[in-house]
């Protein structure tokens, strides 16, 4: 039921590891698959390692921020990760990011060698990409795409950023190019917080935001590629439970990954994705995932499309026991009281902006003609 | 098995106060794991063709015994020395040595010994050395900035059909595989920046070598003085050694005896910008206030030396590594260097980095 092809992969399911240090060797790998993954995606590999700066992973309640910098094992040991990755059977997605087309092309053709089943193009690097992001540039993601493509057999998928003014330009320089996929979004540069007593940042550099805070980020990007470009996109971004995954499907995605939850909840939370997304499949008598890809597209308009309704919120004097004022709080017309334990929405005043249908705990208010 | 573990212990060197006397051969180690000879010698070369329990065993002895197989039976058998040589211009010069230190670790990687030649800037003893290094069977070359060949020693090393690759410019054929930076770019991205720093009266010191990546980048200098429309200052563009002497030279005579000297020298190393850096505080002149200077390879030094010195990152290492990856290549392939289908040349990015010495006053370039 959960069967997808992605780019000609075919994947048991559509929920992947996305390329982190927790898919840092064979060992990470072979136990994201065995979790359940429908693929997993290695640990991005450069040219030339580079030690760690410690600290370079911090979090909170909504996400985390890392300055991690690529693999530390060299494509050279990586004809030996791959082997005990593959061990236990599973696709293995190689991640390689490079400076220019050759290095990227060099590493793509070795990892192709290893027995890697298509390859991610990563082009933005939060931590040290510099004012110029080659990520918004689509004349050089065409290039090392292109250069990549010839110079491997494999599905070529390039991770997008979201950090650049046109992403659908990005992604059609990759399906030009003959990529055959993409990715988005990785992480987005910044500052998770400061500690306001010492003065110090969590983490002594810029780093890549990800989880809960860049999911609507992810959406959005895979949504604009989806109704602009033909191209099968895999969703990534703050996905912790069955339902982002469904979200980034319904925008258009054919398979999605996981990361930050999986840094910090550990993989068998793939499994309970995976699992959880089963059931809903079969409940709502689904009998692939291709049936609903896209689905939410159909309800998404250009600000042009949109009607101009008179619709306002509605109470319908209904009666509340909440003790929380929010409706009231955050109506900006002053359309809303309460009286006697009911509320009320006085129609005239009303614009129809909605926000106090999302606030209210109880879902009382409705907006309607 | 019991039968089997005794053998092993009648089989041990003998051992006299703790040092062994004689070292076992392969053939023994057959004999003490009850095995043949090929066996051992699967497990020594090809170890993922050999039972799990069978190469434990194997191993197990080999690591007690403390056995190494004979580097010369190994070389005639398999038609592989293990080695490959590296030619260096200089030894003395660190970015070589950081290529070099590239090229080794992959090597190392791959259970290979580096045989390095320095040939002192000297074409002759470049071929002497390419000459030794094939007598002495190494399983590839490859040349570091090389001096360049004659058409008969090419044709020569051509028919040996041995794998080289060349790394740093490519003065031989441009079919031979090689590892390039593209220069012109990193020039032109460093022209710009001392441009957009304010500085209109700019001198070059450059260097007589290496050639070609002297001209790559003349040519980026060049294109954005054109592109911006101020004019370069011809008599300020010099050629000089391409070492410290050299830069401090330059200094001597480009500034020496005007009464206008430039606001910004643009350098082609780091080598020459240190000798420049001398000459100008020499002559009393402060550096960046009074005449801005820029390097070219970010050796270690750059950072250190007051102002710090803006130059241009080379990728040295990622260079030598990559050198040793595409050798290892056609080693393994089996391919000799002109008997391939696809010329594989890596360019690589060179990267600006902006310090004190170019005179700039935001923290931007610094920063990113």
């Amino acid at each position: 039921m959960l069967k997808t092809d992605f780019m000609g992969l075919k994947l048991s399911n559509p929920v992947m590891i996305a390329a982190g240090p927790w898919n840092r060797d064979g060992k990470g790998i072979k136990e994201s698959l065995e979790a359940g993954a429908g693929a997993a995606v290695t640990e991005s590999i450069v040219s030339d390692t580079v030690l760690d700066v410690r600290p370079r992973i911090s979090c909170d309640d909504n996400g985390a921020q890392n300055i991690r910098l690529y693999s530390d094992i060299q494509i050279e040991g990586w004809e030996r990760e791959m082997d005990i990755a593959k061990s236990s059977g599973g696709i293995v997605i190689g991640s390689v990011s490079g400076n220019t087309a050759s290095e990227v092309s060099y590493l793509a053709s070795k990892l192709e060698r290893f027995g890697a089943d298509a390859i991610e193009i990563s082009v933005s690097n939060p931590a040290v990409e510099s004012l110029e992001v080659v990520a918004s540039n689509a004349d050089v993601v065409y290039q090392m795409t292109k250069e990549c493509v010839s110079a491997v057999k494999l599905p070529v998928i390039v991770k997008l950023s979201q950090n650049t003014t046109n992403i659908s330009k990005v992604a059609k320089a990759v399906k030009d190019a003959g990529g055959s996929g993409v990715t988005a979004i990785n992480t987005v540069r910044g500052i998770l917080g400061v500690d306001i007593d010492s003065a110090v940042p969590m983490l002594s550099t810029y780093g890549g935001i990800s989880g809960e805070y860049i999911r609507p980020f992810g959406l959005a990007s895979v949504a604009t590629i989806a109704q602009t470009v033909d191209i099968p996109i895999c969703g990534v971004g703050g996905i912790s439970e069955y339902k982002h995954a469904i979200e980034y499907i319904m925008l258009g995605a054919s398979a999605v990954q996981v990361g930050t939850a999986v840094m910090l909840e550990g993989r068998d939370m793939i499994r309970k994705i995976v699992q959880e997304l089963e059931i809903w499949a079969q409940d709502n008598e689904f009998d692939d995932l291709s049936e609903i890809r896209g689905k939410a597209l159909d309800n998404l308009k250009s600000f042009e499309e949109m009607k101009f309704e008179p619709a306002v919120a509605r109470a319908n004097g209904a009666s509340c026991n909440e003790n929380c004022e929010k409706c009231i709080s955050a109506c900006m017309y002053n359309a809303i009281t309460k009286k006697a334990g009911s509320i009320s929405v006085d129609r005239s005043r009303c614009t129809g902006c909605g926000l106090c249908t999302f606030v209210c705990p109880a879902n009382k208010l409705k907006l309607d003609l | 098995m019991l039968q089997r573990e005794k053998s092993v212990i009648i089989y041990l060197p003998e051992v006299v106060n703790g040092q062994k006397v004689k070292a076992m051969n392969i053939k023994q180690i057959a004999k003490a794991a009850g095995v043949s000879v090929a066996t051992v010698s699967r497990v020594l070369n090809h170890p993922e063709n050999v039972a799990e329990k069978t190469r434990i065993k194997i191993q197990k002895i080999i690591d007690e015994t403390e056995y190494k197989p004979n580097w010369f039976a190994q070389g005639l058998n398999f038609n592989k020395t293990k080695t490959i040589g590296l030619v260096i211009p200089h030894t003395l010069n660190s970015n070589y040595m950081e290529i070099a230190n590239g090229v080794e670790d992959v090597a190392r990687q791959k259970g290979y010994i580096t045989f390095m030649c320095n040939m002192e800037g000297d074409p002759e003893l470049e071929k002497e050395y390419i000459d030794q290094l094939v007598t002495r069977k190494v399983d590839g070359i490859i040349l570091l900035y090389t001096l360049g060949l004659d058409e008969e020693y090419i044709q020569w090393i051509e028919e040996l059909e041995i794998p080289i690759v060349i790394i740093g410019e490519n003065r031989i054929k441009s079919d031979w595989d090689s590892v390039e930076v593209d220069c012109r770019a990193a020039m032109a991205e460093i022209t710009s920046h001392i441009l957009e720093c304010g500085h209109r009266r700019i001198g070059m010191l450059r260097g007589t070598d290496p050639e070609m990546e002297t001209r790559s980048m003349m040519q980026g200098f060049r294109n954005v003085m054109k592109a911006s429309g101020v004019r370069a200052e011809e008599k300020m563009i010099l050629d000089v050694d391409n070492t410290i002497e050299g830069g401090y030279i330059g200094i001597k005579k480009m500034i020496g005896g005007t009464s206008k000297p430039p606001d910004a020298i643009i350098t082609t190393s780091d080598e020459i910008a240190y000798g420049a850096m001398d000459a100008i505080k020499e002559l009393g002149l402060l550096i960046p206030e009074d005449i801005a200077i820029t390097g070219f390879g970010n050796d270690r030094m750059s950072s250190l030396v007051e102002p710090k010195l803006t130059t241009v990152e080379l990728p040295f290492r990622k260079m030598g590594r990559y050198g040793a990856r595409i050798l290892f290549d056609h080693i393994e392939e089996g391919r000799a260097i002109h008997k391939k289908h696809v010329t594989r040349t890596i360019k690589l990015q060179a990267k600006s980095r902006i310090r004190k010495s170019c005179g700039n006053q935001d923290r931007i370039g610094e920063m990113f």
